[in-house]
């Protein structure tokens, strides 16, 4: 037992006494370091998926119809199912632009809910396999040769959620068979969510009338800029070239949704900050009223030899062992709340991108520190006081 | 050979306006293994110079000095680690932390030695024999809330031995005790004070008590005399 007796038990000990106190500065540390993990976790998982997002993509600018820019960032960052369409002329347009180097162009359409016999609502992203840089390098580990016309490819999360192409099956698509000739690999961007295929299927897509789409038209168009020129130059020319369209750099893209983040940033932010600063007084309250009701054994113990670093020693490993125990049950909370309530913020929902472990772990290390600071930082001032008093005036009660 | 020099050593206080002079210009020396007792009137500043002495409050002027070293010359943790390894304390009052088992309260002052005992297994063993000695064997594990009045001083007499200091500073230490008790914790002084060498300079009303230890102090308003 002599062996087991040292400062960190004696700070056990001294938590043990008035266990409910302790348990409400833990819990106040709790609610904290969860308010922080789940703002942590959410503001990183939207940057996260808008960046991958736009590198990913490989375009340095995307051309879509005017007014169509946020429905062009829904099917990209979020998953959604939209179509939106222009005419195929204003590729010829955009190509003459001063800087534009090449161009691939995509169309987007909607399978619908209950129509006889086709897969469930998803989205088709038909995509020209002689300009396209941007599923190509992806479908290149898949498929060694190009689709052919009535092939088709599923994204990753496609094949689980409409329960096609988990091996070579025909379905239906539009009223046309298409054969299922692969899964793709996780891109972690809302393509993960599609189904491919060569926009030769196009024309027999519309003849079954069974989409919104007119010949002649396309939903997007994808280009690299030449090297020199600045994308946002581009896009700006593209804009005022061609009233018909919005061009977007491909660092804006998702600026819409960051702009609204860091709204949603700044009010996490004040959150974090009052309920600091609440934490951090409670913890100045209980520790003062701590130092108070021991300041007479503080001045026993210096004494019997304890010196300040002693004193501070014995009550810091309270304050750390309260803000560990209140981080780490705040981690655990945090954690669960940023998985159940994304849920019910419709933005999450449709994220491509979860946080990956080191995202986690970052964002777990960051809520120890920081609910363990701001509970040091509340015990700072009444440690200083109580390991500064004369022993006897402390012994005295004076 | 001189032990302690208490030279010269004044202690003030004020309360709001009102000065009061606890010790006034005292001087003694104290030779290792004396036996000293102060006695006097409540108020007369017993507990202040006993504590001056024991490194817990400074002195308004004049100088404590140690071995040849004034105390109140060193830092703070030196300061500490004077009464740690020098000084073993038996205060007025029930001294013992709540939370700390019997045992516990005597290895509490070896967790704030600067060199650390080598086997803490044979430090406590040697709490349990110091309990022993103050017939507390039976309550090694006792909290003080489990004990009476009179065997938490005991435990705090044995905590005083427990960093084999070589002045133990008694105030009091007997006040809680029946006679019989007593008698047996002042044979237990005069032992380790003969056997070991242990200086003690001991607080008290009890003049029979004080007519037991070598040399005498008497204190009235601050002033000391020996008799």
């Amino acid at each position: 037992m002599a062996g087991e007796f040292n400062l960190l038990t004696f700070a056990v000990k001294n938590l043990k006494r008035k266990q409910l106190r302790t348990w409400i500065l833990v819990a106040a540390i709790a609610l904290l370091v969860s308010v922080l993990v789940f703002a942590f976790s959410f503001v990183r998982r939207v940057n996260s998926s808008i960046r991958l997002t736009s590198e990913r993509l490989g375009a340095d600018v995307i051309v879509v119809p005017a007014g169509s820019r946020g429905a062009a960032e829904d099917v990209l960052l979020e998953n959604r199912t939209k179509s939106f369409y222009m005419d195929k002329g204003i590729i010829d347009r955009v190509k003459v632009i001063k800087g534009v180097d090449n161009l691939t162009h995509q169309t987007y359409l909607v399978t619908m809910t209950g129509l006889c016999c086709d897969v469930p609502e998803s989205m088709v992203i038909a995509f020209n396999q002689e300009t396209d840089f941007i599923v190509k390098p992806w479908l290149k580990g898949k498929l060694s040769r190009t689709l052919r016309k009535g092939e088709a490819i599923v994204g990753h999360e496609s094949a689980f959620n409409i329960n096609v192409g988990l091996m070579e099956v025909d379905s239906v698509l539009f009223g046309n068979v298409f054969k299922m000739v692969g899964v793709l690999d996780k891109s972690g961007i809302g393509f993960d969510n599609a189904i491919f295929l060569g926009d030769e299927n196009i024309n027999d897509i519309i003849e079954k009338g069974k989409t919104g789409i007119k010949p002649g038209q396309m939903s997007i168009i994808f280009l690299k800029v030449k090297k020199g020129f600045d994308p946002y130059k581009v896009a700006r020319d593209i804009d005022d070239a061609i009233v018909e369209v919005d061009a977007v750099a491909r660092k804006d893209i998702g600026k819409n949704i960051i702009n609204t983040l860091r709204d949603i940033s700044r009010i996490f932010s004040l959150t974090i900050v009052i309920a600091s600063l609440l934490a951090a007084f409670l913890a100045w309250a209980v520790f003062s009223a701590i130092a108070n009701e021991r300041a007479r054994e503080v001045g026993i113990m210096r004494a019997l030899g304890a010196k300040e670093s002693h004193v501070v020693r014995l009550f810091l490993s309270e304050v750390l062992l309260v803000g560990t125990a209140g981080s780490i049950l705040g981690i655990i909370c945090g954690t669960t709340l940023s998985f159940f309530l994304s849920k019910g913020f419709s933005i999450m929902k449709n994220l491509a991108v979860d946080l990956s472990l080191s995202d986690r772990v970052f964002i777990g290390l960051a809520g120890l520190v920081i609910g363990t600071a701001v509970c040091v930082i509340g015990a700072l001032s009444p440690v200083q006081r109580l390991k500064k008093m004369e022993p006897l005036v402390v012994i005295k009660g004076e | 050979m001189t032990q302690l020099r208490i030279d010269s050593i004044t202690k003030t206080y004020f309360i709001g306006d009102l000065r009061i002079d606890a010790v006034k210009n005292a001087t003694i020396e104290v030779k290792k293994g004396d036996f000293v007792s102060i006695i006097g009137h409540s108020g007369s500043g017993k507990t202040t110079l006993l504590s001056i002495i024991g490194g817990i409050a400074s002195p308004t002027s004049g100088r404590l000095l140690f071995r040849d070293e004034d105390i109140y010359a060193f830092g703070s943790d030196r300061l500490s680690d004077y009464r740690c390894e020098n000084i073993g304390f038996m205060f007025q009052f029930a001294s013992l932390l709540p939370i700390l088992t019997a045992k516990e309260n005597l290895l509490l002052p070896l967790i704030f030695r600067s060199k650390k005992p080598e086997n803490m297994q044979e430090a406590g063993h040697k709490a349990v024999e110091l309990l022993k000695m103050v017939g507390l064997g039976d309550k090694i594990d006792a909290y003080p809330s489990q004990l009476s009045g009179g065997q938490q001083r005991r435990v705090a007499i044995a905590r005083a031995f427990m960093n084999d200091p070589e002045v133990i500073l008694a105030d009091e230490p007997t006040g809680d005790l029946d006679e019989d008790t007593e008698q047996e914790m002042i044979k237990f002084f005069r032992k380790m004070n003969e056997e070991k060498g242990i200086t003690f300079i001991m607080v008290t009303h009890n003049t029979g008590l004080a007519h037991q230890t070598k040399r005498h102090i008497r204190m009235t308003n601050g002033i000391i005399k020996e008799i």
